[in-house]
């Protein structure tokens, strides 16, 4: 039999808040922390052969896969199944990972139920934690006591990614269907059918919609259905991305481009108008999380490999990471 | 002229000085005496005064000339006397000038007479120094030749002083003299060195006569011996007939035993080990023979013999044996035929590096459906390793073309234990042996025509070379035979065989099976849907270029999880419309190790691992075990069986009408990567889940 980190997945990603360390997480329940400092300054004299290999390897008790990560001041927030953890980042860039600083159950029905957390998003001022969950749910925890906010139902199957501005959140599921929510009421008071739309639509990929990203005027989403631009206030699609890929499950708004993932030999970075601007290989057969920082400027792609690959000026890979 | 002129003249001349001797009176020759006086006076008269008074002498005769030229344009008489006075002066005055250049004239003929003598003299004197030189020289020649005058002495080898003031006896030896006297020394050293020499000359003498009286009482010895023989020969003969009444096999026995005596050492533990092990487990499992040119076998040895009569060291150093084989053949072909073409010399040059001992050992090992494996080790005697080949023999023929190259073939010995290959000698000193017989070619070209040389042959025979064998302990410095090491290695390497044996039966079965396109039921506790729309339609072997050209096998290779030495199918499974290529890699130690599959899918396209997650996400759910814990019996069908699941599941998640779902799912799609419920549950009547 061979070694299941062969076949490795790395479904999320994220960045400390100081900016030293990467974090990824893959199916097997385990997160890799990479030094970040080290990789992207060596010093020669130091220099191993496995430098680019994880710092610590931590593998979770629970051994569910970690869907989604993310990272405020204070924690590391892990997204796995039914859970939300989070270790403050002392403890998670220790060489042992100790017991989480807090947790969070996902309310489940039953309890055969086993609910993803697919999607996390915090509100600008850190205090609210939105998670997008397999069981058609976004739900909004207080991060001060964990006590549950607000439930945003609506969706007809699990939700792939959210996003969020200022008071409006966003919600892509594998029901085709993108919805806009006002953070205040909970309630959706817009909704998107990328799959109706037959420029965009691909019925051949399927009508889920895998990510989608919240700008000042504008609306990227993309899945089976191809990577578009929508304006926020007509929900037209103003621009349809020409890529060739086979489902979008990454994409985001930086610097007035559009950078996009997924089943692709490449990850893009494409201008407002439709044009490619950037083209850049991937190790992964398909991309599920892409993480950017401008200080230190680093950009790091993962999905289903057991490589990372990562990008100090955006423009061409020039680091490989092992996750092995 | 008078001499009164002269001598009045002289007079005049030298007024007082010399009247003295011209009134002298001369009873001789005149003239001579004239001569004489001349040269006295020109002797006496300093030259200096002379040249003076002769310059005087001119000036005067100028004056008057000037004074006559004078007093002879006055041309009166008076004039004319005085010219005549004039004219007598001058005339005198000529004459003393006359004088003077005789004077002068003598003079020089005396300076030069004096010169000439002189010169004569410088001659002989040099002369007389040359010859003295020359004396010299031919003394210091002498001398030197003296010094350099070799004494028969200095030859000789003496024993040392001390030694020499040490044994030598007081007589000889003279310590009184020769301590101070040189001479006196070396010659008692050399003395005593004749007097020790005759000794030991006669003390050899001794020993050489000795030495003949015990050859000769053992030639005798063996001349009553060899009358021994027939004897013996006609008591066995007799014994025959009560061999045959009794059944005893002693005769058989002992041709063994004599046909092992003649084997190279190696071959002969090999034989030892094997036939004790086959004695103790029954010859119907493991069965051990001899075969060869015994004839043959015997001329090598007593050959052997004289070699190492020869060549008193050691055998292990072979370079020597070859080299010294290539002399004697070398020296025949001269006699023979001077003009052998080199191709010919080449190639017989090969065929003795690469020559084997004349005999070799047959092991057949059988394992209990009648399948036997039949392997004849040789010996390579100048490479020193020792090389396999094989047949198998089967109590039935297999049908199936795939299924039959997993007995046949090189496959079945391929890396019996890890690494061991058999493609390349084992012996680092073999390349250089190939490259000192001038040989270019490497070991691999032959080993198709002598056999493979594996690592465990060697180590059966007792061979250890350390460079290659990294999980033994105990390393040998140089390649003796290590007993203990066969001993170990031959049961360890019977059992691997009988198990390598038995799992490729098995293995052939099922692949007869698989070829014809049914897949054994699964037994034991993996969990089975009840129904599979999928169907194996093909199964084939593929070669190494077909394998390596797949795009979905590159990962596989760049992790070198898979090498040409694997076993190499190709699987096609249909449903309907869509096609699944498998492409299967089994290692040698199949089932040890389990089947390797990489899968390319034509259904709306072609999809593969490297584009398609799905297809990524079956591989992993076969390859690695994460979908299972079921016990390694009959792993390939069982493979096989969860990807006809998980190719019903992943059609059927895709909600196309071809493909109706019929399978018990939670949910089809779960997770941002979308994985497709492939891990079955047993609740109910069974349930597909993600994890």
């Amino acid at each position: 039999m061979l070694d299941k980190i062969l076949y490795n997945t790395v479904l999320s990603q994220t960045l400390s808040p100081c900016g030293k360390y990467l974090i990824a997480g893959n199916i097997y329940s385990q997160l890799a922390v990479y030094d970040l400092d080290r990789i992207l300054n060596p010093v020669v004299e130091l220099l191993t052969s496995d430098y680019n290999k994880p710092k610590h390897i931590h593998t979770l008790e629970s051994g569910h896969q970690i869907c989604s990560l993310a990272s405020t001041e204070k924690f590391l927030i892990v997204g796995t199944v039914n859970e939300i953890s989070g270790w403050d980042w002392k403890s998670a860039v220790s060489s042992k990972l100790s017991k989480p600083s807090w947790s969070i159950r996902i309310p489940s029905r039953s309890s055969m139920e086993q609910t993803d957390v697919n999607s996390l998003w915090l509100s600008e001022d850190e205090s609210k934690l939105y998670a997008g969950c397999g069981d058609n749910n976004v739900y909004v925890f207080h991060l001060e006591d964990g006590r549950l906010v607000s439930t945003f139902k609506g969706h007809n199957n699990f939700i792939h990614a959210i996003d969020g501005r200022h008071q409006q959140l966003i919600t892509a599921s594998e029901d085709g269907c993108v919805m806009l929510w006002d953070t205040r009421t909970s309630s959706s008071h817009n909704k998107l059918e990328p799959h109706t739309n037959s420029k965009v639509s691909r019925p051949d990929i399927g009508k889920w919609v895998g990510s989608v990203a919240l700008g000042e005027d504008w609306i990227v989403c993309g899945g089976g259905p191809r990577l578009a631009l929508w304006h926020l206030r007509s929900l037209d699609a103003v621009t349809v991305f020409d890529i060739p890929d086979h489902g979008i499950h990454v994409s985001f708004f930086y610097d007035d481009s559009v950078f996009a993932g997924g089943a692709a030999k490449h990850f893009y970075q494409l201008s407002y108008s439709g044009e490619v601007k950037v083209e850049l290989p991937v190790s992964a057969t398909t991309v599920y999380s892409a993480v950017l920082r401008t200080n230190p400027k680093v950009l790091a792609i993962a999905g289903s490999s057991p490589e990372i690959d990562l990008c100090t000026t955006f423009n061409y890979r020039d680091q490989v990471l092992h996750f092995r | 002229m008078g001499k009164e002129d002269v001598s009045a003249k002289k007079r005049r001349k030298i007024n007082t000085s010399s009247s003295s001797d011209t009134s002298k009176p001369v009873p001789v020759d005149i003239y001579k005496r004239v001569v004489e006086f001349e040269e006295s006076e020109a002797q006496l008269r300093p030259a200096e005064k002379d040249a003076t008074l002769f310059k005087k002498i001119c000036q005067d005769i100028r004056h008057l000339f000037a004074e006559i030229s004078e007093l002879k344009t006055k041309d009166t008489d008076e004039a004319r006397e005085k010219i005549n006075a004039k004219r007598i002066e001058a005339s005198l005055n000529l004459v003393a000038l006359k004088k003077l250049n005789r004077l002068e004239k003598v003079r020089t003929r005396a300076g030069r007479d004096a010169l000439h003598k002189e010169k004569q003299r410088v001659d002989s004197t040099h002369l007389l120094l040359q010859n003295l030189l020359y004396e010299a020289d031919h003394l210091n020649k002498e001398v030197t030749k003296c010094l350099q005058f070799k004494s028969k002495d200095e030859e000789i080898e003496l024993v040392s002083l001390e030694d020499f003031f040490a044994n030598a006896p007081a007589e000889i030896s003279r310590p009184d003299l020769t301590k101070t006297d040189e001479h006196q020394l070396q010659l008692a050293r050399l003395e005593w060195e004749l007097r020790q020499r005759r000794e030991l000359s006669a003390a050899c003498n001794e020993l050489i006569s000795s030495k003949e009286r015990v050859a000769a009482a053992i030639a005798a010895a063996r001349s009553r011996l060899d009358a021994l023989v027939p004897h013996l020969r006609d008591v066995l003969k007799s014994t025959k007939p009560l061999q045959e009444c009794l059944a005893l096999r002693l005769d058989d026995k002992r041709d063994e035993a004599r046909a092992a005596s003649l084997l190279p050492s190696p071959l002969f533990l090999l034989f030892a080990n094997t036939s004790a092990y086959s004695d103790a487990l029954g010859s119907n499992s493991v069965a051990v023979s001899i075969s060869g040119d015994e004839d043959e076998a015997r001329r090598l040895e007593q050959l052997n013999n004289v070699d190492s009569d020869l060549v008193a060291s050691n055998d292990s150093d072979s370079d020597q044996e070859n080299n010294e084989d290539d002399q004697r053949e070398k020296k025949k072909r001269h006699h023979r035929n001077a003009k052998i073409s080199k191709e010919e010399k080449a190639e017989a040059k090969k065929k003795e590096v690469l020559k084997k001992h004349p005999l070799n050992v047959q092991v057949s090992v059988k394992v209990q459906d009648g399948t036997a494996l039949n392997l004849i080790f040789s010996y390579l005697l100048h490479l020193k390793i020792v090389v396999v080949k094989f047949t198998v023999s089967l109590p039935k023929p297999i049908t199936g073309v795939s299924a039959a190259d997993v007995l046949n073939g090189h496959c079945i010995l391929n890396e019996l234990y890890p690494g061991d290959t058999g493609c390349d000698s084992p012996h680092p000193a073999t390349s250089y042996l190939l490259n000192a017989a001038g040989i270019s070619e490497d070991f691999q070209y032959f080993i198709s025509e002598l056999g493979k040389p594996y690592i465990w042959a060697q180590r059966m025979c007792g061979l250890d070379f350390m460079a290659t064998i990294t999980e033994d302990q105990k390393i040998n410095k140089n390649n003796n035979l290590c007993p203990s090491l066969s001993v170990s290695t031959v049961e360890n390497f019977i059992l691997t065989l009988k198990k390598r044996l038995k799992s490729r039966v098995e293995l052939m079965k099922e692949l007869q099976d698989l070829e014809s396109g049914k897949i054994l039921p699964v037994k034991g506790d993996f969990p089975c849907p009840i129904r599979l729309s999928g169907s194996l339609t093909q199964w084939q072997s593929v070669g190494w270029p077909e394998y390596s050209q797949s795009p979905s096998t590159s990962f596989l290779i760049a992790e070198g999880l898979v090498n040409p030495n694997d076993l190499l199918y190709r699987a096609i499974i249909t449903r309907q419309s869509a096609k699944l290529v498998a492409l299967v890699a089994l290692r040698s130690d199949y089932p040890r190790k389990a089947p390797m599959f990489s899968l390319t899918l034509h259904w709306n396209g072609t999809h593969h691992a490297g584009i398609n997650d799905d297809i990524r996400d079956i591989e992993r759910f076969i390859n690695t075990d994460l979908g299972s814990e079921d016990k390694k019996q009959h792993t390939l069908s069982v493979q096989i069986t969860k990807l006809l699941t998980c190719l019903d599941i992943l059609l059927e998640t895709t909600g196309s009408s071809e493909f109706p779902p019929d399978k018990v799912m939670f949910c089809p799609v779960r997770g941002r990567n979308r994985l497709k419920p492939y891990k079955f549950l047993k609740q109910g009547n069974g349930v597909f889940v993600q994890y």
